[in-house]
């Protein structure tokens, strides 16, 4: 229970799989999209951004905002921490999970488990962009004004247990997400807005440290 | 040893004997706890839970409905829900939602008398009774099992504690401290009888209000 418990601690989960999304339709050529996608990916080593997280609590009309800092490097190192209205960091080395919440500290290696790993994977996946190539997901995308939503249905069972679908919704111009959308199964869902993102800026490792 | 024998006859029917039992009965106004009902529209608390080894922690999301029931949503602090719970006022419980993970019985209902316990569920005046001690008031309501106690000051201006008894011994001990504009700042709920505290402080709530 406890590994599950702590995976809960940082996953993050998705949504219904809705056929048309306002203002998107489906793209054409999907080929060309995962080309340049996959072209701007190799261009892009490090990504700096504040982020305004949005948890919407479908049967309650309530909304709980929280606010953080946000950092990416490559290949596999992210670094999540909340600062409002409650301090909460996350930190993933490769296979390396480290939470601090408080005073508590809990390391996670995710070799240790299959779905601690697929989260990671999803998450890193999410940002760098090869969430496209991703087996645990089929993938479909959808052309917008100014960016491209990104839709990806869990495939394997314990994964769609908690995710319906995730949603990302990338930039047109700098082929990096603009937003996470999270839908879980009960009906709520959780976005995660980046702003304010600076790619490539110089960013030590010790930010991603876990000892 | 036939002695060393009654010496722990003794003891053991001493620590079996209620903590209550020196307490004097009295007549009092026992309405006076409803003053230390957390009263709120939304309330937002940081979670820390405890239970036999595991540490969870999230956001504990306190909504009063349009038909005054209220509902309590656990959610982690990246978002996912663990469980949405509902009271109502005539002392209906319901669980809305429960990550199946932590769908189990022992587990909801613990759950489900801790928080009765801190949203002073079950404490009408007419079923209570009023017992003093040494510069304490307890406040006592029977439950289906057990008793709940809000302990205060003699002139029941400060909540000092709130334990829920069985017939012998406090099996739950929680605290409600640091009130402001009718909810408190920091509750504290701990088992006696297996490792399971919950510690919540309060969040500022920047939710939609």
């Amino acid at each position: 229970m406890s590994k599950v418990i702590w995976l809960f601690s940082f996953v993050f989960i998705v949504i219904a799989g809705k056929a048309q999304y306002t203002g998107y339709k489906p793209l054409a050529d999907a080929g060309s999209f995962k080309e340049q996608f996959a072209r701007a990916s190799l261009q892009t080593n490090s990504i700096k951004s504040d982020f305004v997280q949005e948890k919407n609590l479908s049967l309650l009309s309530e909304k709980m905002i929280s606010k953080g800092k946000f950092w990416f490097k490559k290949e596999a190192l992210l670094r999540m921490e909340y600062i409002e209205p409650f301090q909460y960091l996350m930190i993933i080395n490769n296979s390396n999970v480290l939470i601090r919440d408080g005073q508590k500290e809990n390391r996670v290696n995710t070799k240790s488990s299959k779905l601690f790993r697929q989260i990671n994977d999803i998450m890193v996946d999410c940002v760098k962009g090869s969430a496209l190539a991703n087996p645990d997901f089929t993938v479909r995308v959808f052309d917008g004004k100014q960016a491209f939503l990104v839709e990806l249905s869990p495939v394997a069972k314990n994964v769609k247990e908690y995710f319906r679908t995730i949603l990302v919704t990338v930039d047109k111009k700098d082929y990096t997400a603009n937003s996470i959308e999270m839908n879980e199964q009960s009906g709520d869902n959780t976005v995660i807005h980046f702003i304010n993102k600076e790619l490539n800026v110089n960013i030590p490792d010790a930010l991603f440290a876990i000892r | 040893m036939r002695y060393l024998l009654y010496v722990s006859i003794f003891l053991l029917l001493f620590s079996c004997a209620s903590p209550y039992k020196k307490l004097e009965k009295t007549v009092g106004d026992l309405s006076c706890v409803q003053q230390f009902r957390p009263v709120f529209t939304t309330a937002m608390y940081n979670a820390q839970v405890d239970v036999v080894g595991n540490h969870i922690s999230g956001i504990l999301l306190l909504k009063t409905m349009p038909d005054s029931s209220i509902r309590l949503v656990f959610s982690a602090k990246t978002g996912l829900k663990f469980f949405d719970f509902g009271f109502t006022r005539d002392s209906g419980f319901k669980v809305y939602y429960i990550l199946r993970q932590m769908d189990k019985q022992p587990f909801i209902t613990a759950l489900r008398k801790d928080f009765e316990l801190i949203l002073l569920e079950h404490t009408a005046a007419d079923k209570g009774y009023l017992l003093t001690g040494p510069g304490l008031h307890y406040y006592a309501f029977p439950q289906e099992k057990g008793v709940n106690y809000y302990i205060t000051d003699p002139a029941c201006h400060q909540l000092i504690r709130i334990e829920k008894s069985s017939r012998r011994k406090v099996i739950v001990e929680a605290i409600m401290e640091q009130y402001s504009n009718g909810l408190p700042d920091t509750i504290g709920i701990s088992h006696k009888n297996f490792n399971f505290t919950i510690a919540l402080k309060r969040l500022e709530n920047n939710a939609a209000r």
